[in-house]
């Protein structure tokens, strides 16, 4: 069973918070749930959307064709009719978003009292959401669904939650951000925590001001994460590239919207892997991480203060809006590791400088700091060989081989359900790990990318020589990510 | 204590650079403070080889950053001394939006900015505090611009200690010592001639008199605004007079003290907490 369950109207009208009540309810009764959000970059009126898909097997992303069609605007019926499946069914009419809630509820037979259950979690605004609810759930005649528990423990999980949560666990002190869309959600989640986890969250003038206090903190020995999008990210590579040469601990993370320049702030892109791996200029030591769902966001970020500590050096976990604030089931527990605190006090420099930090021209002493720096990047391509650089799934030993990276992760796993052909699932973009060689001789890759270029595409070819044919290239550009049932379809074409 | 290091100093024979670098020495190892509890930070351009003639711990950082580097430090570890060395290129030109917001934070540090009145390691081009009609290779048709009051840009920024000395041993040393009292944001500006790009500046030794012996009440913020206008940075004329000393100095909410994560740390900042 996969049912899909849309919710949209103005915003405003709280499709968001209808979503969120239906898929805590569900993943309660053991179902996994995939939710994500369309939203424009306004703060009341226009066109919102939300997508709930759930199953009773593991499921990470929406299809196209709609189940229910809940519109809290008659503009929502109008663009979204069109793809309703023959049986579908559409809850309309001028009712506040609770009544829907009720109405839903019932559909899928769900009993009154867990929906009673999620407005008492909500708090706000309780008596008139229950009134509201009531109404909905007596007037709903139909049932689609028989919603049974299915007795599995599923954890409904927000990609910003968990980069809140690996940095939180990995020991952060200070972190500093920018406001910036789609990185605004996990300043939100630490800010909130602040007190209760004993960090400190700030907001200074710009981005140029959040790198380098960030800097600052890092060199007093303090564990400092920094948050930025696109823009915000250009901004910072200068201070990227003295945390570079001062051999400076730092968590970069980067949520990914749609470029060039303000493009589109509130959809999805992986258009900013190429300026990941060479933000800053001259030639430093970094890694770039790439989860493709919340538990890697979480596990990612922690390796990621691991690694920045150990070897003194920026770490970019690099994100998109698609994971950042889509929700997913998963039943996995992340895997945490420890960190040191590596960083004492001592002379640093933005100039090439001598082991006491004065700074320098001495030829053999550049000479001495670059290889030193090379010597990093040697050092961490070995570690990263003891990490999980690279997933493999789908069919072993297929002909077909699917690669990608990042959060497209979640409908490549669906698509290719029944398929033959393997997907291998890139994590470290940065130490690229050389051995995927391995898997891509003889086969007929084909690349999954949310970007025009083919970033990944290149990544490999300049890494391992392979080629990857422009017919097997499948790139959405558009600001959506793909949705499982229309790539099914472009995978199947593509089958040899 | 001695916070002097062995670097062969590369400024200029006769720079006023040797006598800031002198009062800072004095300020500094007179303070009571230890070595590893004052951090130095500083810009890009030649007031910035100061950071490899003191030997203290901090960082020589990039053109115009010198406040956020600080400001990171005092919420890395906020028991540390924290003193930023910043050029007028580095503070007023690629820089401002950080020198504004600082004055507006009022995070208890000191903000040393030396104030040349041209980008002098660059070979002479004009800054944002160079005079109208200045001259150099860049700018053969002559600086068109009216340079900007910095001190009167920290007063209207919410500021809480401003000041201006001329690049004098005594000064500097003697406007250190009354910083390092501030608790807050402390602004001081140095007017410092140089001798190879600038050398008309050495006129201000002349003109400058002392704000607090002319009795200049620092607490009195209309009173700081009327001093301001005394000198416009542009032109000297005969009967200019330079005040120096303390505009004003108020106290103000810390903001580092506001932030009870921060109240508890110990000696060693953030650094001390094991999680």
């Amino acid at each position: 069973m996969r049912y899909n369950i849309l919710f949209g109207g103005q915003a405003g009208q709280g499709p968001n918070i209808l979503g969120e009540i239906l898929g805590e309810a569900l993943v309660k009764q053991g179902y996994y749930v995939f939710y994500s959000r369309d939203y424009q970059s306004l703060i009341r009126g226009g066109h919102n959307f939300n997508v709930l898909t759930f199953s009773d097997s593991p499921i990470h992303s929406n299809d196209s064709k709609i189940d229910v069609l809940v519109a809290l605007d008659e503009n929502t019926k109008k663009i979204h009719s069109t793809k309703m499946k023959k049986e579908g069914i559409i809850l309309d009419g001028k009712h506040e978003n609770m009544y829907f809630a009720g109405r839903l509820f019932k559909l899928l037979c769900l009993d009154f009292e867990t929906l009673n259950q999620e407005l008492r979690e909500l708090k706000k605004k309780y008596e008139e959401n229950l009134k509201n609810a009531k109404l909905g759930y007596e007037e709903e005649t139909k049932n689609i669904c028989h919603v049974k528990n299915q007795k599995n423990k599923i954890y409904f999980l927000n990609g910003s939650k968990e980069i809140s949560q690996g940095a939180i666990e990995s020991g952060l002190d200070v972190y500093y951000a920018y406001p910036m869309t789609p990185a605004t959600p996990v300043l939100r989640e630490l800010a909130e925590k602040q007190i209760e986890k004993n960090y400190l969250v700030l907001e200074p003038e710009n981005e140029i001001a959040v790198i380098n206090s960030a800097i600052g903190s890092a060199i007093t020995g303090a564990k400092v994460m920094i948050g930025t999008s696109g823009g915000g990210f250009d901004l910072m590579t200068e201070g990227l590239s003295m945390a570079g040469i001062a051999g400076v601990p730092l968590v970069v993370y980067l949520a990914q919207r749609p470029g060039p320049a303000s493009g589109v702030p509130t959809y999805t892109a992986q258009g900013d892997l190429n300026i990941a791996r060479h933000a800053g200029h001259g030639e430093f030591p970094r890694m770039v991480l790439a989860p493709g769902d919340p538990i890697e966001c979480r596990e990612l970020t922690n390796q990621a203060f691991y690694f920045s500590q150990k070897y003194k050096i920026p770490c970019i976990v690099l994100n998109d809006k698609h994971l950042a604030e889509s929700f997913y089931s998963l039943k996995e527990i992340p895997k945490i590791i420890k960190s040191q605190k590596t960083i004492s006090l001592g002379k640093f420099n933005s100039y090439e400088s001598t082991s006491e930090g004065i700074s320098t021209e001495d030829s053999k002493r550049i000479e001495k700091n670059n290889i030193e720096r090379l010597k990093k990047v040697w050092d961490i391509e070995k570690e990263a060989e003891k990490f999980i650089q690279y997933k493999n799934f789908g069919k072993k030993n297929s002909k077909n081989l699917i690669v990608s990276w990042g959060s497209t992760k979640g409908a490549i796993l669906d698509a290719i359900q029944g398929l033959d052909t393997e997907f291998l699932q890139i994590l470290y973009m940065e130490p690229f790990p050389k051995e995927i060689l391995k898997f891509l001789k003889n086969k007929n890759i084909i690349l999954i990318e949310n970007n025009a270029t083919a970033q990944l595409g290149q990544l490999i070819t300049e890494k391992t020589g392979i080629f990857i044919e422009d017919k097997n290239k499948i790139l959405r550009f558009d600001g959506r990510p793909f949705l499982a049932d229309e790539l099914n379809l472009e995978v199947k074409k593509r089958l040899n | 204590m001695n916070i002097s290091t062995n670097v062969k100093s590369t400024w200029c024979p006769g720079c006023p650079n040797f006598m800031i670098l002198a009062g800072v020495k004095k300020a500094l190892e007179n303070s009571g403070k230890k070595q590893n509890e004052m951090v130095i930070v500083s810009g890009i351009g030649c007031h910035a080889k100061i950071f490899d003639y003191l030997n203290l711990p901090g960082l020589n950082s990039l053109h115009g950053r010198v406040p956020p580097v600080c400001f990171g430090l005092k919420m890395g570890n906020p028991n540390l001394s924290v003193l930023g060395f910043s050029g007028d290129g580095d503070a007023y030109a690629e820089g401002l939006e950080h020198t504004i917001h600082s004055a507006r934070y009022n995070s208890n540090w000191i903000y040393i900015v030396h104030n040349n009145q041209v980008f002098s390691l660059t070979t002479g081009q004009p800054t944002p505090t160079t005079e109208i009609g200045y001259k150099d290779k860049t700018t053969p048709l002559g600086v068109k611009t009216f340079p900007l009051n910095p001190i009167k840009l920290m007063l209207a920024s919410g500021a809480s200690f401003v000041a201006r000395v001329f690049a004098d041993i005594q000064q500097v040393e003697n406007v250190i010592k009354e910083a390092l009292k501030h608790k807050g944001f402390c602004f001081i500006e140095i007017l410092q001639p140089c001798l190879i790009f600038h050398p008309e500046t050495l006129k201000y030794k002349n003109k400058i008199y002392d704000l607090q012996k002319s009795g200049h009440k620092k607490q009195d913020f209309q009173a700081a605004m009327k001093k301001v206008e005394e000198f416009d940075y542009n032109e000297i004329k005969s009967d200019t007079k330079i005040p120096v000393g303390i505009f004003y100095q108020v106290q103000k909410p810390i903001f580092e003290e506001q932030f009870p994560q921060l109240q508890k740390l110990g000696p060693l900042g953030w650094k001390g907490i094991k999680r």
